[in-house]
């Protein structure tokens, strides 16, 4: 075990995997010799030289593009997309290629690709390095969309991506790279993709959440000691459906936390999902606490990124505080 | 040199022959739709010509990344025209299970990836592809084929751009018949397409396309130095649409037709008189392969059309390697 931040841990996943299967290739803006613009991929070009760790030019829907082509004849591409803001330009190669391939072709053709990009707000980024746009791959059939909130996660999850034969889009909370360490083992493991983690137990409320709003949820409810259920999805598609309604089913009151704009965000599916599965163990409303429904502002993010005061007001609204 | 020769008057025979087994197959096909026998498809008629002279130059172990309207190309590489059929009727013998729409073909036993609808999305797929290739140290090339339309979306840039500066073994090959849907050329660009090349620092050149052995020659050419590590290359192969863009399309809305069955612009009429010159075919052998052609494809077309449909159940398979929960709680309440 030793003490890692997020980068560390996925920087020591993806130099794990690429030692160990070589037909793991990685390509990126600036991800060569700067390390990337988020020192994720520090020190990976030395270890496996340029051919493997891949500067490439400015165009995120070649880089995506390449990827999958690298994918479709035998590799397993690992592509860095500098902020999901950017990534844009490249959804046509994301929702008609990435995710249709092995359905249009009959399943002779597979995509075992990872895509990580860092996601969400809290670096003073504004408008176009802050964005959760998360909701757009999740409506993506043939995508799986992963998101840890953890060091431990993020390697365990990463290392199971790289063993994954379909498509994975990888939403790295940018805001939690360096504020979070935790114990990282140094050997190999994985998380189980498509599992959610129950990461604080209680019995008055659930709250639903996951990447960058786990650690503020838990900060939350541990000054205000509200004795909730804390969820944490890791998995937005598919979603452990199974975890939500357990905890559904022991609490009947339920929160969804995230940072991404409410209108059909993911809270709207979890909310849909438990209207039409387990209605009859709900106590009251099922509420949500997300961005609004505006662009990401710069100077003003800490209005817009859900906060403690927001989430207590929606506890307040379920359980009576002591 | 003679064994060359030989080698060569059988090539473009059996050239010759694919390119009447496609003209024959296109026009049963496109038929066909006139009798609502079959939905949709996106003719190939007029570009016969440079996809054959393509797919002579291509060995077998190469890829070929292409778009909706490459029958030829695949007839040249051997695809049974069953294959061909099957998708168009999107019967259960289809390899795409009857997903796709008529003419979006996909067979990876013959290197020809699978097709999407939006034009130049495979050409970042390809230069990929080609990477990989370099990387994995395979003795194969990419050919990456498109129509002049995709040479304004960001696609052909960015494949154009990244294909030169990692100098990876693709070979760009724009079939251009001088009509996207019902933009000419020269409303499309201002500049000629084989120059652009010139941009990447990459080498561009343009080929006569109606011409199925000088196709062959500038496609050979740009193989041979993509498999000696000397990059890419794009080549600008004119040639004419002589049909509509597809069957839901009427040119004459927009454009006069410039040429018609068996003119002597018509690749095959072009092919029939370069072979007869060179004493590889005769007036006799012309009519006789014709007339078998038209027989096989009758049979085959019969055969397939008869094919039941797939079972409904195979639609929803394949969109991952295992079937999440989500679809099959949706299937269990569609089927």
């Amino acid at each position: 075990m030793t003490t890692m931040n997020m980068v560390q841990a996925i920087n020591q996943a993806l130099s794990q995997g690429m030692a160990k299967d070589t037909s793991i290739i990685m390509l990126g803006e600036d991800i060569g010799t700067d390390g990337g613009v988020f020192r994720v991929t520090d020190g990976l070009l030395s270890k496996f030289g340029p051919e493997r760790v891949i500067d490439t030019p400015l165009v995120e829907l070649g880089i995506i593009g390449m990827g999958i082509g690298m994918a479709l004849n035998g590799l397993r591409p690992i592509v860095e997309i500098q902020f999901q803001d950017f990534i844009y330009t490249a959804m046509d190669q994301i929702i008609n290629q990435m995710a249709k391939i092995r359905y249009r072709s009959g399943g002779e053709y597979t995509v075992p690709m990872i895509l990580r990009t860092p996601y969400g707000g809290g670096i003073k980024g504004g408008l176009y390095h802050s964005q959760s746009g998360e909701s757009y791959f999740v409506h993506t059939a043939g995508l799986t969309v992963v998101t840890p909130s953890n060091p431990y996660d993020a390697k365990g999850l990463l290392m199971g991506a790289m063993k994954t034969d379909d498509p994975i889009i990888f939403l790295e909370p940018k805001r939690l790279y360096r504020t979070i360490k935790q114990e990282v083992p140094e050997e190999e493991y994985t998380v189980p993709i498509g599992k959610a983690n129950l990461v604080h137990e209680g019995d008055d409320l659930s709250i639903i959440t996951y990447g960058s709003m786990v650690p503020t949820v838990l900060d939350a409810i541990s000054k205000n000691k509200v004795n909730a259920d804390v969820l944490d999805l890791r998995t937005l598609l598919p979603m452990d459906r199974d975890a939500i309604f357990k905890t559904v089913e022991k609490t009947g009151k339920v929160i969804i936390v995230h940072e991404a704009p409410r209108t059909l965000g993911v809270g709207a599916e979890i909310s849909a999902l438990i209207a039409e599965n387990r209605i009859d163990y709900l106590q009251g409303p099922i509420l949500r606490v997300t961005g609004p429904d505006s662009p990401f502002p710069y100077r003003m993010e800490d209005y817009y990124i859900p906060g403690e005061k927001r989430i207590m007001d929606a506890v307040s609204k379920l359980i009576k505080l002591r | 040199m003679a064994d060359t020769k030989t080698d060569n008057k059988t090539k473009f025979i059996k050239g010759y022959t694919a390119m009447v087994l496609s003209r024959t197959l296109d026009k049963k096909i496109v038929n066909a739709q006139r009798q609502g026998r079959v939905g949709f498809y996106t003719p190939t008629m007029g570009q016969e010509a440079l996809q054959i002279g393509a797919g002579m130059a291509l060995e077998d172990r190469d890829l070929i990344y292409g778009y909706y309207r490459d029958v030829p190309l695949m007839i040249s590489r051997g695809v049974p025209i069953e294959t061909i059929l099957n998708q168009i009727f999107g019967n259960s013998a289809d390899i795409s299970k009857g997903r796709q729409m008529p003419s979006h073909f996909g067979v990876k036993k013959f290197n020809f990836m699978s097709v999407p609808s939006p034009v130049a999305s495979n050409m970042p797929l390809a230069v990929g592809a080609a990477y990989s290739i370099r990387y994995k140290k395979e003795n194969k090339i990419v050919l990456s084929t498109f129509g002049e339309g995709s040479t304004s979306t960001p696609d052909f840039h960015a494949s154009m751009n990244l294909a030169a500066v990692f100098n990876v073994p693709v070979v760009f090959l724009c079939e251009n018949n001088g009509w996207a849907i019902s933009m000419p050329v020269e409303k499309q660009t201002k500049v000629e397409i084989w120059t652009k090349a010139a941009a990447y620092g990459m080498r561009g050149i343009k080929v006569d396309g109606n011409n199925m052995l000088e196709t062959y020659e500038v496609v050979s050419d740009a193989i041979k130095r993509a498999r000696a590590g000397e990059g890419p290359t794009l080549i600008d192969a004119i040639s004419y649409r002589m049909g509509p863009h597809s069957t839901s399309d009427d040119p004459s809305k927009y454009r006069s037709q410039e040429v018609t069955e068996g003119s002597e612009n018509d690749p095959i009429t072009v092919t029939e008189k370069l072979l007869k010159g060179m004493n590889y075919i005769d007036d006799k052998f012309i009519e006789s392969i014709k007339a078998k052609t038209q027989k096989i494809v009758d049979d085959k077309f019969d055969e397939c059309e008869k094919i039941p449909p797939p079972d409904p159940a195979t639609a929803f398979q394949d969109v991952y390697k295992n079937m999440t929960w989500m679809l099959s709680e949706e299937v269990g309440g569609i089927l």
